[in-house]
Parts: C-alpha cells; sequence; structure tokens
C-alpha cells in the first residue's frame, strides 16, 4: 500500500508527512511531529483528550484521518505556549490545582483557549459545556472550572 | 484496518462515479465521527474509504427559497448552532444540535452522516421526520429524493444504495399556528447516545384549542430503528388540547410502541419515558403557541 504525501500546517509551520490511509491525525501529530500534547485516551471520541484546533475549530484528533487534513492549519498546545491568554490559563490551572493527573490538562487548556477567544467572561454552564467533550478520569471539575472562570480575560476579578 | 485504502475524489461527481464502478465494499466518509470509532471497534470493514469531507463548497450549506429550507448535507451541526433560522418554531433543530455530543464533535460532525448513520440513538433523525423531511440522493445516473420516514429500514440500514451519496435535507417550515420541541434521555446530559429521543411538530386550529396536525417520532417506535409513530399522531389530530386527550395519547402511545430492552435501559422503561416525554412535547408546543395550559 502507497502512503500518500500531505502537508499539513501545524503550530505555524507547514510539516510535509506521508500517511497510510487508515492514519488519524493524532498518529500524524504524535508519532511523526512528536506531538506529545496530543494524548490518546478511548480512540473513540468519548473522552476528548485528544483535542487539538483544525483551522480554529476543536476537534478531537482520533476521529479524524490525517489525509484529511491536507492543506488545512493544525494547532496544538505547543503551539500556544507564547501566547497570552494561554499562558493566563495554565497560570490559573496551577494556582487553582487544576491538574490532578494530567491527562486530561492538555485538551482541558485547548478547550478552555477556545472558550476564552469567544468569551471574555463565560457563565458556569457555559464553561461546562465548553468541556463536556473532555473526560477528567480524576474527576476533579470544579477545580477546572474555576480555572477556566478565572483564566478568561475578566473571570479573575 | 491495515489493508485500508483512501480515495479522495476531486468532486461530487467523480465520487459518485467511483462509487458506480469501484464500490464493491467501499464506504462514504464525511467527518468520520461515527464511522472511524465503529471501524475500530471492526463492527465494519470498508476496504476503501471515499472522502466525501472536502466538498464544503458544494454541500455545506443553509438555504430558505419557496417555502423551503435545504441543509447540504455535510452542514454541521455547530453550523445548525449558529443559525438564527433555528431560533422560533424551530428551534426544535437547536435543541437537538445543543444536546447533540460535545463541542468537538459537534464541530464536525455533519446531518448527512447522522442521517445515513441509521442508529436508534442518532439526534437528528426523529427531528427531521417530525418536520416530514425529504433527502436527496445521487448518484452516477441521476439524483432521486426519497422521504426520511422512509429511508431508515432496518438497524444501522437504510434505503439509500451503495452507490448514492446524500446529498441534501430538505423540508417547509411548519405553517400557521405551529412550534416544534424536542426531549432527549440518556444517563448524562452531554456527550451521551440517547436511549429515548422524541420529536414533535404539533399545529393547532384558529381556536388555538384543537390540533389541526401532529407529527410524532422517536428514536424507536419498533424495535431498534427510528420511526414516526403514526398511531399516536393520527390519535392527537382533530382532538382538542386537554389533560384527557394527553392522557388518552400517552396509552395510544404505549400500545404503538414494542421496544426491546437493551445496555441502554429496558423495553419497559424506555416506553414510560416516551409517555412522559409525549405530555411535556404536547404541553411546551401548545404554551408556545398560546393554546391552553
Amino acid at each position: 500500500m502507497a502512503k500518500r504525501a500531505i502537508t499539513i500546517n501545524v503550530n505555524g509551520t507547514e510539516h510535509p508527512v506521508q500517511v497510510d490511509a487508515p492514519d488519524r491525525l493524532i498518529d500524524a501529530l504524535r508519532d511523526q511531529l512528536d506531538l506529545r500534547s496530543v494524548k490518546e485516551g478511548c480512540s473513540t471520541g468519548d473522552c476528548g483528550i485528544c483535542a487539538v484546533l483544525v483551522d480554529g475549530e476543536l476537534v478531537n484528533s482520533c476521529l479524524m484521518l490525517a489525509a484529511q487534513c491536507d492543506g488545512r492549519r493544525v494547532t496544538t498546545l505547543e503551539g500556544l505556549l507564547e501566547d497570552q491568554t494561554m499562558k493566563r490559563m495554565q497560570g490559573s490551572f496551577i494556582a487553582n490545582n487544576a491538574a490532578q493527573c494530567g491527562f486530561c490538562t492538555p485538551a482541558m487548556l485547548m478547550a478552555s483557549w477556545d472558550l476564552a477567544r469567544h468569551s471574555a467572561e463565560p457563565s458556569s454552564e457555559e464553561i461546562k459545556v465548553a468541556i463536556s467533550g473532555i473526560l477528567c478520569r480524576c474527576t476533579g471539575y470544579y477545580q477546572i472550572i474555576d480555572s477556566i472562570r478565572e483564566g478568561c480575560e475578566k473571570g479573575g476579578r | 484496518m491495515s489493508s485500508l485504502e483512501l480515495y479522495s475524489p476531486t468532486d461530487l461527481n467523480d465520487a459518485l462515479r467511483f462509487l458506480e464502478h469501484d464500490g464493491k465494499n467501499a464506504a462514504v466518509i464525511a467527518s468520520g465521527t461515527d464511522l472511524l470509532p465503529r471501524m475500530r471497534r471492526r463492527q465494519i470493514s470498508p476496504s476503501i474509504l471515499v472522502d466525501i469531507s472536502s466538498f464544503t463548497e458544494d454541500l455545506r450549506y443553509i438555504r430558505q427559497s419557496d417555502g423551503t429550507i435545504r441543509l447540504g448535507a455535510l452542514t454541521t451541526v455547530t453550523d445548525l448552532l449558529e443559525t438564527p433560522m433555528f431560533y422560533g418554531k424551530l428551534s426544535i433543530i437547536r435543541e437537538a444540535a445543543t444536546l447533540f455530543g460535545a463541542p468537538q464533535v459537534r464541530n464536525v460532525a455533519t446531518v448527512g452522516g447522522n442521517i445515513c448513520s441509521a442508529a436508534s440513538s442518532e439526534d437528528m433523525i426523529p427531528v427531521f421526520m417530525a418536520l416530514d423531511a425529504k433527502l436527496k440522493l445521487a448518484s452516477a445516473r441521476g439524483e432521486r429524493t426519497v422521504p426520511l420516514k422512509d429511508f431508515v429500514v432496518g438497524k444501522r440500514q437504510t434505503a439509500m444504495k451503495p452507490v448514492e451519496i446524500l446529498t441534501e435535507v430538505s423540508f417547509s417550515p411548519p405553517q400557521g399556528h405551529s412550534w416544534t420541541a424536542y426531549e432527549k434521555l440518556g444517563r448524562r446530559n452531554m456527550l451521551i447516545l440517547a436511549m429515548v429521543n422524541e420529536a414533535l411538530s404539533l399545529a393547532l386550529e384558529d381556536d388555538l384549542q384543537t390540533i389541526h396536525s401532529a407529527r410524532l417520532a422517536l428514536n424507536r417506535v419498533s424495535g431498534k430503528i427510528p420511526a414516526l409513530a403514526v398511531k399516536t399522531s393520527n390519535f392527537l389530530e382533530g382532538k382538542r388540547v386537554t389533560d384527557q386527550t394527553i392522557a388518552e395519547a400517552q396509552k395510544v402511545l404505549a400500545s404503538e410502541l414494542s421496544l426491546t430492552s437493551d445496555f441502554r435501559g429496558s423495553g419497559e422503561y424506555r416506553t414510560e419515558v416516551a409517555q412522559v416525554y409525549l405530555r411535556r412535547l404536547v404541553e411546551r408546543c401548545t404554551r408556545q403557541i398560546g393554546g391552553p395550559s
């Protein structure tokens, strides 16, 4: 079976990669580009810890074929480390002890960042909806919700 | 998935030609949020995927013209949530979209994919059944239109031929003194497949007391396929909206349903929930229209 040559813009850089038909986006990100913030959990869309942004929209990278991302723009947590909103969100997660085992933390941060872009002062309900697709296996949701509220622009008051 | 191949057609016609000539054991993939997990669980094992996800220019749209609303098959669930059209009388679509999966699933999952998946837990099928939607199916030989109510013929089985692709869902918005509503029960609120979901489109006569028309659809009516509850819908038509009418309609619904048990819930429980939802749906619609409450 021939590999297919595609190009994905990941975190601002064009990356040519060779993929097999069944390769998912998460396979390309983790195994070829070594982006290990993208975690593999359930592999069926139930836990959401593989969440990344594709063309600016939050998606599960285990539910998308790598070949479907040819020519598209992918953002992982590694690409947002210098972003001010992300820095504020990470600081808030640390201050509130929102990471227990840490397995879901990168996905929670991606979902939080996505929310913070759209809403400067989200309600608890909006926060819960924003992270509803991500399973915290330690069930530490309250600390996460508090962190996101404080991490959003006007939430820290 | 080791021997899987992928075909990325240049446009819809190319995809249809491919299915016509080389489509043996092929599966059409849009976003893949349902297909990929099923392949991973080895519930299906196509040898080739035909990827239509890039046809967004042609198949991702929400249009209204000549009294008909048309949704391209690649319209995402998030698109539905962002459309002002689905407030008011058509809020049923918004309600179902709100309870659909989770944000990162809604951002890519498509209306067409949800309908073609044809499981008894799909959120959009009862909704579009209540709206009497029609589906446009394309093949290399032409197009045909089938009513959604006749589309799902078995568990995960549809009337679509292997050479066809669903391209459009269309329906007429409810007219007159009408409203639509949706209820869904799962084991939690978000990111859950429905145990029961139920959709109603209700119209009252000018007196705002008498039911002019009712279309009730559920994820399961008999066996494990979504369908219209025809007997219950017919029973409601022409009746005045009273407590007694609703109580009688609940009994009709219980007799019309023939539900089996599975890991999500027992047939008895599903039937009980469906009756409770019928009351809620009739009352919610009636209240919105301004009829007796």
